[in-house]
């Protein structure tokens, strides 16, 4: 088996766009997402049925049905209700917000359902109003308590955004297609993006990682 | 200063305060007893509304805390809580713990809390500790900054919630002696525990619960040596 490294080379311009478009997608997406995540999951902990309902089906909708369904639907479906022609990259983002923020939204209520109900008593009880004790000793500590989850779900999204190369996004996975049928070759192109992707989560992980030692207080 | 009006509460089916009616002056110690599930914490988080009221209606240096219209954010203030558990602020040190409510609740100014914040830690004799996370300190040390902490909101009342029943027995004493400066100092207090040397010692009245009612109260001297109900007798034999 013979491995051409020159037509990786010839690719490496539009792979290296690609993999910038993949970050950007991701980081827009964990950026939005993680904000929606956070009032959906606190909207599902609302003990009001009918004001959490709404919340409720919103997880049920977006962690139930497959990614590649969603981005479909935002691509060729929501996307031209709004602007008239419509834009792989732009359906990219919101697709992937929209799914990431339903799992953010569990991983918040978990993180918060986890604290002590005994924080929530004493913040209460020296005068806090609810608000105040979710911002200043609820949320806080809930969010420590989630960076490993939330870091899978980053790492998970960042994978994911391959998925979005279906409806012409020009993201890593899109220029590994490209290579693929130009040439009609499967290591290069995709051994190539394979290696990329892995590059990416082990930065990420480090990262999150050093995050998770420098917020820890014993 | 604290009326309590035929106070129910209910989990559910589950009746815990049957008819409760107690009053509590300004500078008294009132300690509370009985057997586990008698109702006396329920009663005691009842009266900063930790816990909702089914009916009655607790009074509160004349509020009237069960109506809907009074603030409860704004009573809780003047009401200060010592929990079993410590509920410390993990993520938060020591000297942060005590600051943070008057900060964000009463606005003190930042220089004012800590310097309030000090001179409680002084109080309670852990200066040393204003800079170090809660999980560092021993039982005893966690409850004395508990106890600091509800001080720096300067309640006119504070509730003890079995105060010593999680620390080790070496470590009662220092959190006892602390509540009993505390009493000498004049803060009126409602303290359920399992102590009875310190409900002998410091109380100014002891209320027996057990099955959601009072059963017998009386001054400490009375209620140990000569209890009247045959409940009291029965479960003073088995605790002393």
């Amino acid at each position: 088996m013979d491995f051409r490294l020159d037509i990786i080379v010839e690719y490496a311009p539009f792979l290296l766009k690609g993999t910038l478009l993949t970050l950007g997608l991701s980081i827009s997406g964990v950026l939005i997402g993680t904000i929606l995540g956070l009032f959906i999951g606190l909207g599902k902990i609302i003990r009001n049925r009918i004001i959490s309902s709404p919340f409720v089906c919103y997880i049920a909708f977006f962690r139930g049905t497959p990614l590649f369904v969603q981005v479909l639907i935002v691509h060729f479906g929501v996307v031209p209700l709004f602007i008239h022609e419509t834009n792989g990259i732009v359906a990219g983002i919101i697709a992937l917000s929209l799914n990431s923020a339903a799992y953010v939204a569990e991983i918040f209520r978990s993180g918060i359902q986890s604290i002590d109900k005994g924080q929530m008593e004493a913040s209460r009880s020296l005068g806090m109003t609810h608000v105040q004790a979710m911002k200043y000793v609820i949320l806080p500590q809930a969010f420590k308590r989630i960076i490993p989850p939330l870091g899978n779900e980053f790492i998970a999204l960042l994978k994911d955004s391959s998925i979005v190369s279906v409806v012409a996004a020009p993201e890593l996975m899109y220029w590994a297609t490209a290579m693929n049928t130009q040439y009609g070759r499967v290591w290069e192109p995709y051994l190539t993006a394979s290696l990329i992707y892995l590059v990416l989560t082990l930065v990420l992980s480090f990262l999150l990682n050093r995050l998770e030692r420098r917020l820890a207080t014993e | 200063m604290i009326k309590v009006e035929q106070l129910k509460k209910s989990f559910g089916e589950n009746e815990v305060l049957k008819n409760i009616n107690v009053e509590v002056k300004s500078r008294e110690v009132v300690v509370v007893i009985g057997p586990s599930g008698s109702g006396k914490s329920t009663f005691l988080r009842c009266i900063n509304r930790l816990e909702s009221i089914t009916e009655g209606r607790i009074y509160i240096e004349g509020v009237d805390i069960t109506d809907k219209t009074t603030d409860i954010n704004q009573v809780r203030t003047e009401v200060g809580m010592v929990f079993q558990q410590f509920n410390l602020f993990p993520h938060k040190t020591v000297i942060e713990n005590i600051m943070l409510s008057p900060i964000k609740v009463r606005k003190v100014a930042k220089d004012q809390a800590r310097e309030k914040g000090m001179e409680l830690l002084r109080k309670v004799g852990l200066e040393d500790k204003a800079n170090v996370y809660p999980d560092s300190l021993s039982g005893g040390q966690k409850q004395r900054i508990a106890i600091a902490r509800a001080l720096a909101m300067e309640p006119k009342i504070m509730l003890f919630d079995e105060p010593t029943s999680a620390l080790d027995p070496e470590m009662v004493g220092e959190v006892l002696e602390v509540m009993k400066q505390l009493a000498k100092e004049g803060m009126t207090m409602i303290v359920v525990t399992h102590e009875m040397g310190f409900a002998r010692e410091v109380g100014d009245r002891v209320i027996f619960m057990d099955g959601g009612y009072i059963v017998e109260e009386n001054v400490p001297s009375e209620i140990f040596t000569n209890p009247k109900e045959e409940r009291t007798k029965s479960f003073l034999s088995k605790v002393l």
